[in-house]
């Protein structure tokens, strides 16, 4: 028997050959929580969810929902039974419906949770307003998602399966949706799964983070823990924020851990690995771990610059050939060309130094 | 899910259902295999099927011409009327081909309506020379290309209205005349199309019974009907229609293989609607002077006649029980209507939900039943209960169970499923694939069960198709000859069984009546469903 809200024990889902997610152990110890999962497209991400709302079966393993099973190789409970939300990343509005009839369809389930949730004010922050006596053919694919939005929440469920949910919502909306759906999630306690390709959103919105890659379940821990202390070399691939670079260890054993580059000298932190003095290790570098210095005596051959609006992000490259990503401040005061030497601060240190 | 689960069994057994003719059709032809020189001595076999071949090759051609050039015409030109043109040129779909038939020969006949107009233009004289008389063939020809010419007309057309304009544009700007636009572009583009539109003509051809009947021309259909009535002999009957389906499918496989290449051909996502060139003075004299010639001909000039009569011989608005035969045709097309549209929903709803391949064969199969001409499946129907009954009685000492669906409305009622099932099933299916998956399964998500779904999302978007189907399957039944003939109840008559029985007893005027009442309703039920079609919703 599982004491949490929502339990996934040794589950293994299958869509396909090649679509199949193995081994997942994934718990929601409390109500209210969001968790999200994050992984490329076409990793499974989907058949997951599938399989929580009961769309599909599960291969093996079991899904408990406030402590009853919902799913096993030997039961299935019927996706209407379930009283699990899912809001689809297509359209999936019953075309004969106006807008408001769609969400109040939702209104009709009894048995969910109590939270007394008002249809207007939910329509207010979705701003779904103007568009509420159209037809779904008559809106765009955004609203349509932010409609079937609220539909699912509407519905009070238990546990809210989000696909994609803001995929093609406008991106000068986007981040006042996520914020407000959010806490609008927070303030009902409403328990809900989001599924996403970015990281961002699901760093954002998330109390935990699940990256799936490979067809496994990688790494479930809070988004701070994920995005700093990568478990994997392929996790922190996916992440796709920085480099690896080869270091050795020169002592592992004080309270500050060092390491030595060839190039850039000694760079200092806690890792996050135990690692021996004196092996030879690979070391993520992220943009945000090199601090530009124009004084600096240790200087690097800038070869690309791109302006990302809050920052700029420098590449730089070693001797050896590594291109080391460095963010530089927006309004900082001058521009390094290509071809020109760029100063880094040293000594080098970083939090987490996370090694494999 | 299990695969052998209810919906494979009620697949299963309409299925069954639709094969009953043919199966019976095929154990008819290798259950005697001493005496087929006989037969084709005996039954001038090879006269059917010369007679046969002619005819179709001939409707062909015709309809091949009056339906793509007026397709032509009132897609790609704006000239006086044309609008009027892109639906009235359908309105040759409410006149079957035996009523057409008898206005040809209402008109030409000596001392016909041709010879009295020209008395009241002319005065006395004997004008029976100079009027023109039709051999019983070419007649035939012609009653059939203008009540059929509409399939290619329809089918052309859409497609002409789905092609891109950005072909079009591309073709000029690579320096193509307006003749090498059309030639190299347009036709090669809508040939699915037309392949299809042919296809269909050929089979209905093939199956026509009413007019070669009433030209008394012997064909393939004639020969197995009269195999039937005036020899009583169902064996030979039968293996005339064996031969005569082999002609079908191998249609039926063209119009397949049309339909499935014809996908390709559906416009993608830079879809411009065609401008039409406006046509002014002299040069819209011919594309108005062509599509006017077929409208008279196909509807006004049919329509005309029968009004005529009519008017001319009001006596047998007595004679004929109108009301009866109104309420008779209701009734019919009431229960059709119900049992198909009932069926298809089911089938097609458990095909939704229980997504299984063989089901899908199962339905693809019970699908064809309108490739099998209403003679044949009459025929083998009386064959196949007649067999039964034996059987039934011989063995279980039962009285004669044959009456159930012979010669009942029971049996009219299955028939007619057979043959129209396609009709409604594809009308609902094409309907139904529209609605996405993952829409049944929100609704699975927020509380509501398989069926409440059906009840609840499904049927109220399926509502204004299941009305067109309605209206379709009325028009099919309304119109339908020899199904009706062959298997109605004794005494039981519908407009086109009872203008059919007048017209071979040589009573032509008394045939008016009941065939302007069967053009009007069809003519209804055509706007009806054209207003649908053509409605930029759908």
């Amino acid at each position: 028997m599982s004491k949490n809200f929502f339990e996934i024990i040794n589950g293994h889902f299958v869509a396909s050959e090649k679509n199949k997610v193995n081994k997942v152990n994934l718990k929601i110890e409390k109500q209210g929580d969001i968790v999200s999962l994050l992984g490329p497209s076409g990793v499974g991400k989907t058949t997951i969810l599938r399989t929580i709302a009961g769309l599909q079966k599960i291969s093996s393993g079991e899904i408990y929902l406030k402590n009853k099973i919902i799913s096993s190789d030997s039961f299935h409970l019927e996706p209407e039974k379930r009283n699990i939300a899912l809001s689809f990343q297509d359209n999936s509005l019953f075309p004969n419906y106006k807008v408001i009839d769609n969400i109040n369809f939702g209104k009709k389930r009894f048995n969910g949770n109590r939270t007394i949730l008002n249809a207007n004010d939910i329509i207010k922050l979705l701003h779904i307003d103007p568009i509420l006596e159209k037809f779904p053919h008559q809106i765009s694919a955004g609203e349509a998602q932010r409609v079937s939005l609220a539909r699912s929440i509407m519905s009070k469920p238990d546990l809210l399966l989000l696909d994609e949910p803001f995929s093609n919502i406008d991106q000068s909306l986007k981040d006042e949706i996520q914020y407000s759906v959010k806490n609008l999630l927070k303030e009902i306690g409403l328990t809900t799964i989001l599924v996403t390709h970015d990281s961002f959103e699901a760093f954002s919105i998330a109390d935990k983070c699940g990256i799936i890659l490979n067809q496994e379940l990688k790494q479930y821990d809070v988004p701070y823990n994920v995005h700093h202390e990568p478990n994997s070399i392929d996790v922190a691939n996916f992440l796709n924020k920085g480099i690896f670079i080869d270091v050795r260890v020169i002592d592992s054993e004080c309270a500050v851990h060092r390491l030595k580059h060839d190039e850039l000298g000694e760079i200092r932190g806690k890792l996050s690995n135990n690692f021996t003095s004196g092996s030879k290790v690979k070391l993520l570098l992220q943009p945000e771990d090199l601090i530009h210095d124009d004084q600096s005596n240790l200087k690097l051959d800038v070869v690309d610059r791109k302006f990302r609006g809050t920052n700029f992000i420098y590449t730089l490259k070693t001797k050896k050939g590594e291109h080391l990503p460095v963010f530089v401040h927006s309004h900082h005061i001058h521009q390094h060309e290509k071809n020109e030497k760029f100063g880094i601060k040293t000594p080098i240190f970083i939090d987490h130094l996370v090694c494999f | 899910m299990t695969r052998y689960n209810i919906w494979f069994y009620i697949s299963l057994f309409i299925a069954g259902i639709v094969a009953l003719p043919i199966i019976t059709v095929f154990f008819s032809f290798f259950s005697e295999t001493s005496n087929y020189f006989t037969l084709l001595k005996n039954t001038f076999l090879f006269d059917y099927i010369n007679n046969s071949l002619i005819i179709l090759v001939s409707v062909l051609v015709i309809t091949f011409f009056i339906g793509v050039i007026s397709a032509y015409f009132v897609s790609f030109y704006d000239f006086p009327f044309s609008n009027f043109f892109s639906w009235s040129l359908i309105l040759a779909f409410a006149i079957p081909g035996y009523i057409f038939g008898f206005s040809i020969i209402a008109f030409f006949e000596n001392y016909g309506t041709a010879y009295t107009i020209l008395t009241n233009l002319f005065g006395e004289h004997n004008y029976n020379p100079l009027i023109p008389k039709f051999d019983s063939l070419v007649g035939s020809i012609i009653a059939i290309s203008f009540s059929l010419f509409p399939y290619v007309f329809v089918l052309t057309r859409s497609s002409f209205l789905f092609q891109s304009n950005n072909y079009i544009e591309v073709g000029k700007n690579l320096g193509l005349t307006e003749k090498e636009t059309f030639l190299k572009i347009i036709l090669p583009s809508a040939r699915p199309a037309i392949i299809a539109g042919l296809a269909l003509v050929s089979m209905e051809c093939l199956s026509d019974f009413g007019t070669v009947s009433f030209f008394s021309v012997n064909t393939l259909t004639t020969g197995i009907y009269n195999s039937w009535l005036s020899y009583d002999d169902l064996n030979t009957a039968n293996q005339i229609s064996f031969i005569l389906l082999i002609f079908i499918l191998l249609l039926f496989s063209v119009e397949l293989y049309s339909r499935r290449e014809a996908k390709y051909h559906q416009p993608s996502r830079g879809f411009k609607p065609i401008n039409k060139i406006r046509l002014t003075g002299k040069k819209s004299i011919i594309p108005f002077l062509f599509c006017l010639t077929i409208f008279f001909i196909s509807f006004v000039f049919p329509v005309t006649q029968m009004i005529f009569w009519t008017v001319k011989f009001p006596k047998y608005f007595q004679d004929i029980d109108i009301l009866k035969i109104n309420l008779n045709t209701l009734y019919l097309v009431g229960l059709a209507s119900i049992f198909l549209v009932f069926i298809s929903l089911l089938i097609n709803f458990g095909s939704r939900i229980s997504k299984s391949k063989i089901l899908n064969y199962l339905t693809n199969f019970s699908i064809s039943g309108y490739a099998i001409p209403g003679v044949i499946l009459a025929v083998a129907f009386i064959t196949f209960f007649s067999n039964l009954s034996d059987l039934i009685t011989n063995n279980f000492n039962i009285g004669n169970t044959k009456n159930l669906f012979i010669g009942s409305i029971s049996g009219l009622i299955l028939a007619y499923f057979v043959r129209f099932f396609s009709l409604s099933f594809n009308g609902i299916k094409s309907s139904y694939e529209k609605i996405n998956n993952s829409i049944d399964e929100s609704a699975y998500l927020l509380g509501y069960s398989k069926v409440k779904t059906f009840s609840k999302i499904h049927v109220p978007y399926l509502k204004n198709n299941i009305i067109l189907i309605v209206v379709l399957i009325s028009l099919e039944v309304i119109k339908e000859l020899p199904i009706t003939m062959i298997l109605r109840p004794f005494n039981f008559e519908t407009f086109a069984t009872q203008a059919f029985v007048y017209a071979s007893q040589d009573l032509l005027e008394a045939a008016a009546l009941p065939s302007l009442f069967l053009i009007g309703w069809s003519t209804i039920l055509i706007l009806f469903s054209t207003k649908y079609i053509l409605s930029p919703k759908n």
